[in-house]
């Protein structure tokens, strides 16, 4: 009875003809159409502002341009990008922005929104956290400005507690300028964190807690075994966001070092600016955007397509 | 499926179509609104618009064009747009449209040169020869740093000397005179370090100030060596340059220097705490000292002598107005080029810039651009042009930085090194700009 009811729904009788296939069709191409037309705009808008812009920014890398005059060059620019010292340490910053937003204010993002999620004053802290997220860039450099400085807060609070020795000119030696920056960011960023892995800790359903709790989970244990692996969906934003971000670092380190002193904080950001915007070579700013974007997209694709697949 | 068609062929699906319509209509009334800024518009009447990079002169460039008026019969109108490098694009774009102001404020020497062998900008050759003519401005030396194969494209906006500004409260509190010699300079950061007092204060770690002190020493041992070594005649391997370098760390090791991320709009505060004694700077930053309410009386302002063996010269720097060879009133923006050394124009001009003109006889009344002025004209030094635009714009930006490096590790090795890698760009960024 069954075959026959699954035949008998597979292979409709001939006498009712081609047309409810012809109308199903007809209906999908319809569906097909307006999904399109729901997406079009989206499409276009990702056509326009980004996918043009990147074809003619790839198209002008090829090129020797002064704003006034252009000639082709073919790779020129690329092979004098990859025999160029500065660009060379401009990538060791940007590796060294993108470990350390990772590691810093993502993982104080987890710990404070794992600790201030359940106690009493958890949102006076949460608040004090996430205030600094709330400025500015520019605001943020500012102030840090003022507390690195040789003469700024920081060293002059040192001598007033009799602690000279301890001072240091925090923007003018690398590393530690770079550290430093990657410090006054975190301080700036991990609110945000914090606020997408509080609510992921909500979307944690009380049941699976409960339960865990049953078989004698606690403390640590709980941390590692139930929370961690509950909060994996919002984890892999938050460290695809630091990802991306990190590779695009520019307004902290220019308003903070303008990747001085020389060349030793700039980020491959700010090496696409100076060429472009300060030495007036659009076609070498191009080069260095081009491999900027293909940096971002590789490890952003890379990243989610790993996740995509373990989930 | 039946909903959405029904909505598409419905009274709701032609609200949105008309709710498109409208956002689209919307869009491209916005669009059309943006395709001619403001700042590209021809300016109205008698009218000449001036684009430059600071906006808080808008106030002198009416001074200025209220004289204009008088003898050219235009006015100006100024427009800025503060931030450097975004100016820089906007006129190397704009300039080679129609959609360009009609005067441009701009740098001098290679700066110039670099625009104007692209043909954005007008003639204004007979402008100098009018000058030269009336004897308001006959300066061949800075002449030939607003020249590009033997024409001129701009004329000097000021003339600033690179001279040590100090505080007199703070001179008469280490009881020393201004120094007439590089030991009496010696002696005045030394009596100024016994005192606490920091000598000199000199930004740069992050700036391009950081080739202050270097074309000071270099153009300080030998004027003629500094023509030619930012000509891409000399080396920066030779021995001047390794001798002025020498001289910098020797500075440095006196504890002459301030730390290199000083900011120096902090001076005049500096110098009304009796913090810092000397800034070696321009004198357009006469200024800001005023402003910043530093009395003209306690301000003063002096040529720093030359190191042992070298030669009196002064390092001039000059803002540069230029006509756009596309320029909306062409013969306009001509006329006012050809007026704007006028003394009366000049007088209105400096006595709110409170800077040098190109004019000799127009000196602003202030006390410390007087005090150089006066010596200037006593002394005549020879003039050498500010390194920023002294050589190709690429190999100064590079070598600006290679300079901030060192001044954050100021030792001979470092010095070497430094020098060595600023003559390896001269070589590639030569080759570059003469191709």
């Amino acid at each position: 009875m069954e075959v026959v009811t699954t035949v008998q729904k597979a292979a409709p009788p001939a006498t009712r003809g081609g047309a409810p296939t012809e109308g199903r069709r007809r209906g999908s191409a319809s569906r097909a159409l307006w999904i399109g037309a729901f997406l079009a705009p989206a499409i276009l808008l990702v056509i326009v502002l980004l996918a043009v812009p990147f074809l003619t920014t790839a198209y002008r890398s090829f090129f020797d341009d002064n704003g006034l005059s252009q000639k082709w060059v073919g790779l020129a620019n690329y092979a004098a990008l990859v025999s160029d010292p500065d660009f060379g340490r401009s990538l060791l910053n940007t590796v060294m922005w993108v470990a350390g937003t990772l590691l810093l204010p993502v993982l104080l993002g987890l710990v404070l929104a794992v600790l201030t999620n359940s106690v009493r004053w958890g949102s006076v802290a949460r608040t004090a956290v996430v205030i600094p997220y709330a400025l500015s860039g520019s605001a943020t450099a500012l102030l840090w400005q003022f507390l690195l400085q040789s003469d700024g807060a920081i060293n002059q609070t040192l001598t007033a507690v009799g602690l000279g020795s301890w001072q240091q000119e925090w923007l003018l030696h690398w590393p530690l300028n770079t550290i430093v920056m990657i410090i006054a960011t975190t301080w700036q960023a991990t609110g945000a964190s914090m606020i997408l892995f509080l609510i992921g800790l909500q979307t944690i359903p009380n049941e699976i807690v409960e339960a865990a709790k049953l078989d004698g989970a606690s403390g640590l244990r709980m941390f590692w075994s139930v929370v961690i692996p509950q909060l994996r969906p919002m984890t892999v934003v938050v460290v695809g966001m630091a990802i991306v971000n990190s590779l695009k670092t520019f307004d902290i380190v220019w308003l903070l070092t303008q990747g001085g002193p020389g060349t030793a904080s700039e980020t491959l950001a700010l090496t696409m600016y100076r060429e472009t915007f300060t030495l007036n070579r659009y076609g070498y700013g191009a080069a260095v955007s081009v491999v900027l974007t293909i940096v971002v997209v590789a490890a952003s694709w890379l990243y989610l397509r790993r996740q995509a697949r373990s989930r | 499926m039946t909903t959405i068609n029904d909505g598409a062929g419905g009274p709701r699906g032609v609200g949105r179509r008309a709710l498109l319509a409208s956002v689209l209509a919307a869009g491209a009334v916005g669009l059309a609104g943006c395709a001619r800024g403001t700042q590209t518009r021809p300016a109205p009447g008698d009218v000449v618009s001036l684009f430059n990079d600071n906006s808080t002169w808008a106030p002198g460039y009416q001074a200025a064009g209220a004289q204009l008026k008088r003898t050219a019969g235009y006015t100006l109108a100024a427009r800025a747009v503060p931030n450097v490098s975004n100016y820089q694009q906007i006129v190397r774009m704009s300039a080679q449209t129609d959609a360009t102001a009609d005067l441009i404020k701009w740098w001098n020497g290679y700066r110039l040169i670099d625009i104007a062998r692209a043909g954005i900008l007008a003639d204004v050759t007979d402008a100098w020869d009018h000058a030269a003519e009336q004897g308001w401005c006959d300066d061949d030396e800075l002449r030939s740093t607003f020249s590009y194969e033997g024409r001129q494209y701009g004329l000097p906006l000021y003339k600033s000397y690179y001279a040590v500004f100090y505080s007199k409260p703070t001179f008469r509190k280490l009881g020393v005179e201004v120094p007439t010699t590089w030991d009496e300079f010696l002696h005045v950061v030394a009596a100024a370090r016994a005192k606490g007092i920091t000598p000199l204060g000199s930004g740069g770690a992050t700036t391009w100030e950081s080739l202050i002190w270097f074309q000071q020493l270099v153009n300080g041992l030998d004027h003629g060596f500094y023509q030619d070594l930012t000509a891409g005649k000399a080396s920066y391997t030779d021995k001047v340059c390794r001798e002025a370098m020498g001289l910098w760390v020797d500075l440095y090791k006196r504890k002459a220097f301030s730390s290199p991320d000083f900011v120096t709009s902090t001076v005049p505060a500096q110098f009304t705490k009796g913090t810092v004694a000397m800034h070696l700077y321009g004198t357009w930053n006469t200024g800001a000292f005023l402003a910043a309410g530093v009395k003209d009386g306690d301000l003063g302002a002096f040529l720093l002598p030359p190191p042992p063996g070298g030669n009196r010269s002064v390092v001039v720097e000059s803002g540069v107005l230029s006509v756009s060879a596309n320029a909306h009133k062409l013969d306009a923006a001509k006329s006012v080029a050809t007026n704007w050394l006028q003394p009366a124009v000049q007088r209105a001009w400096t006595g709110f810039l409170k800077d040098a003109s190109a004019d000799p006889s127009v000196v602003p009344d202030v006390g410390a651009v007087r005090e150089v002025a006066a010596t200037v004209a006593a002394t005549k030094p020879s003039q050498a042009v500010r390194y920023w635009e002294a050589s190709p714009p690429v190999l100064i930006e590079g070598n600006v930085q290679d300079l901030s490096a060192f001044m954050i590790n100021p030792t001979m090795t470092s010095a070497v090194r430094t020098l060595d890698t600023m003559q390896r760009r001269a070589d590639k960024e030569w080759k570059v700009w003469r191709s």
